[in-house]
């Protein structure tokens, strides 16, 4: 990365290259993840946004290969192993400490997703490759984790470091949304500013 | 048709058994074409079992249909139609194996020639 940004402009330029450039990864070499890499990563989900800062996830960090194999066995969505994990966890207990009904606060969930992006934002930084999870049997993860019953695990976050692979797609498949795709200025429907 | 025996250890199974019972569970939420991806990654899964034992009759079919199946399966996330083409596509590929296992030619030539769909 180039040396430090000096103005906000430059930040956010700073900040969005490194959103524009990430991509989820899928096939990671053998190579370990460093702790202080693995640190610096739950170091950006422990700062991404929480409703209300009621802070009712916990993170579960996995790094034994066999028990990654394990948990790879009960995940169809893991399509690779990784040599790092974490496991975003909602805590059953602390959100009833916070009077969050888990059913009725939409906010439980997107706490998730902004942990994980933040989380992967900050591995594609540092170099490393990471893939969101969501499909695997909760029942068989928690089982193989021996998570407590208060404790659900919500969503994989892959590490590693990446393996080399190119992406084989037909001419004309891949298609990306702009953000003028994706917005309506003032009206939904209006694509224009004026 | 040749009837090699295969043994499939007690770890493969159950890494087979394991990603079918998963795949069941997540089925009950996932949209349809997801159960498709899990049962194509089950395919594929399959043929490495195949691929690992001594049987030589399929190996350079096998090689090249786990190849093909790992490279497009995940078309699924960025190329539907074309995913589903590739399904549609592999089921014909596998059945022109079988044919060609019992010594059927493909069909559209009488001497073996030409297409296997």
């Amino acid at each position: 990365m180039s040396a430090a940004p000096r103005t906000s402009r430059e930040l956010a330029e700073t900040v969005l290259e490194v959103m524009r450039t990430r991509r989820v990864v899928r096939r990671f070499t053998d190579e370990p993840v460093s702790e202080a890499d693995v640190r610096a990563v739950l170091e950006a989900g422990r700062w991404a946004t929480t409703g209300g800062n009621r802070h009712v996830h916990r993170f579960l960090v996995v790094r034994d290969p066999a028990v990654i194999r394990l948990v790879k066995l009960m995940s169809p969505g893991m399509l690779n192993a990784p040599t790092a994990l974490i496991v975003v966890c909602l805590d059953l207990e602390q959100s009833e400490q916070q009077q969050v009904p888990v059913e009725r606060h939409d906010s439980v969930w997107i706490d998730v997703g902004t942990a994980a992006m933040n989380m992967m934002v900050v591995a594609h930084a540092l170099g490393l490759g990471s893939c969101p999870v969501t499909s695997y049997s909760r029942s068989g993860v928690s089982t193989l984790l021996d998570l407590p019953e208060t404790v659900v695990p919500q969503l994989f976050v892959l590490l590693g470091h990446p393996a080399r692979h190119r992406r084989q797609l037909r001419t004309g498949a891949s298609t990306r949304l702009s953000v003028d795709d994706l917005t309506y200025w003032e009206h939904y429907g209006q694509r224009t500013t004026a | 048709m040749a009837g090699q025996e295969l043994t499939v250890s007690e770890e493969q199974a159950f890494e087979l058994l394991a990603h079918l019972v998963a795949s069941a569970e997540l089925c009950i939420t996932e949209p349809y074409y997801y159960g498709t991806f899990r049962l194509i990654d089950a395919a594929s899964k399959l043929a490495g079992f195949l691929l690992a034992g001594p049987g030589d009759g399929s190996r350079e079919w096998l090689e090249h249909f786990k190849t093909e199946v790992d490279a497009k399966k995940e078309w699924m996330m960025w190329d539907r139609e074309g995913y589903f083409d590739f399904l549609r596509a592999a089921s014909g590929d596998v059945a022109g194996e079988l044919k060609r296992r019992v010594g059927r030619p493909p069909l559209g030539t009488a001497d073996g020639a030409g297409t296997s769909r």
